[in-house]
């Protein structure tokens, strides 16, 4: 899948998708990535298994992460530099979407 | 006292992946156990009475599944229970709060829509049967004998009750969907 394309379906992209990727600048596999979602967002979100496993294929056969070791029982992946380039832009949205935002989170004085 | 159960046409009776899930946990609480799922669990079930279990299941379809799918489950805990056509049955034993397989709608709605695919496959297939029994039966009906004609015809009938069945059924799930999602 080509950048634009890959733009199109991704961004803006849904939370789940967005923290497996963040998750994959290093390499996990699947209940890794769950169990680091998990620390980051404090509990807040607990990845399943069907999701996790559904959102990696997807993932990996548009070329955004990549499979690094393949033994029978633990499939690792990474992202590749088209997922990088994805999570930049995903994260740039984000960054604009808090900057407009901020003064909504001031505390009343 | 009874230690068997037999249910027919389970899977057809509870046609909504989340019906037929919280149906199997309910038995399992009132005692009720599968032990495997096989290709014809979804015309026929054996149940085995045991002691109440506290159960999640999970109804997954997966056409063709990578070679890591059965271990990204096994390594969140959940026991493959086997499979019938592409759904795959996965248990959980839980106390507390109940596990979930699927943690986001986006997933929730892919599962229904490969059901609803996987369902529209029958639905073509029964839709050009009919179809070509009834142009058969009406184009070149000189050719048939009133006797091969009947029975064409009634093949037609019967395809398209069928067919449908099933669309009211893909009609169903999606609606169902829907509602979940609202």
């Amino acid at each position: 899948m080509n950048e634009e394309k890959a733009v199109k379906k991704y961004i803006p992209m849904t939370e789940t998708m967005f923290f497996i990727l963040l998750s994959l600048q290093q390499e996990h596999h699947g209940y890794g990535i769950m169990q680091y979602v998990r620390q980051l967002t404090n509990n807040r979100i607990i990845l399943g298994a069907g999701t996790i496993y559904n959102s990696l294929s997807r993932l990996e056969s548009d070329g955004l992460i990549k499979a690094l070791s393949d033994d029978d029982r633990r499939k690792t992946y990474i992202t590749t530099e088209l997922g990088k380039k994805i999570l930049q832009a995903e994260a740039k949205r984000i960054a604009e979407l808090y900057k407009n935002v901020k003064s909504l989170l001031k505390e009343p004085r | 006292m009874k230690n068997k159960k037999i249910v027919f046409f389970p899977a057809f009776k509870r046609v909504v992946p989340a019906d037929f899930e919280n149906w199997l946990e309910h038995m399992a609480a009132e005692g009720w156990h599968i032990e495997r799922v096989r290709q014809w669990s979804s015309i026929i079930m054996i149940f085995k009475k045991g002691k109440s279990k506290k159960y999640r299941f999970v109804y997954d379809l997966q056409a063709v599944p990578g070679k890591d799918y059965i271990p990204t489950y096994e390594q969140f805990g959940w026991e493959c229970l086997g499979r019938m056509a592409s759904v795959y049955i996965w248990r959980m034993e839980y106390s507390g709060e109940r596990p979930e397989a699927f943690t986001d709608n986006e997933s929730i709605v892919g599962r229904d829509k490969r059901t609803i695919a996987a369902v529209s496959v029958s639905f073509s297939l029964f839709l050009l049967g009919a179809l070509a029994a009834t142009i058969t039966a009406v184009f070149f009906s000189g050719s048939l004998s009133a006797g091969d004609r009947n029975q064409l015809i009634a093949l037609a009938v019967f395809l398209i009750i069928l067919a449908i069945l099933l669309g009211t059924v893909m009609i169903y799930i999606y609606k169902k969907g829907k509602q979940q999602k609202e």
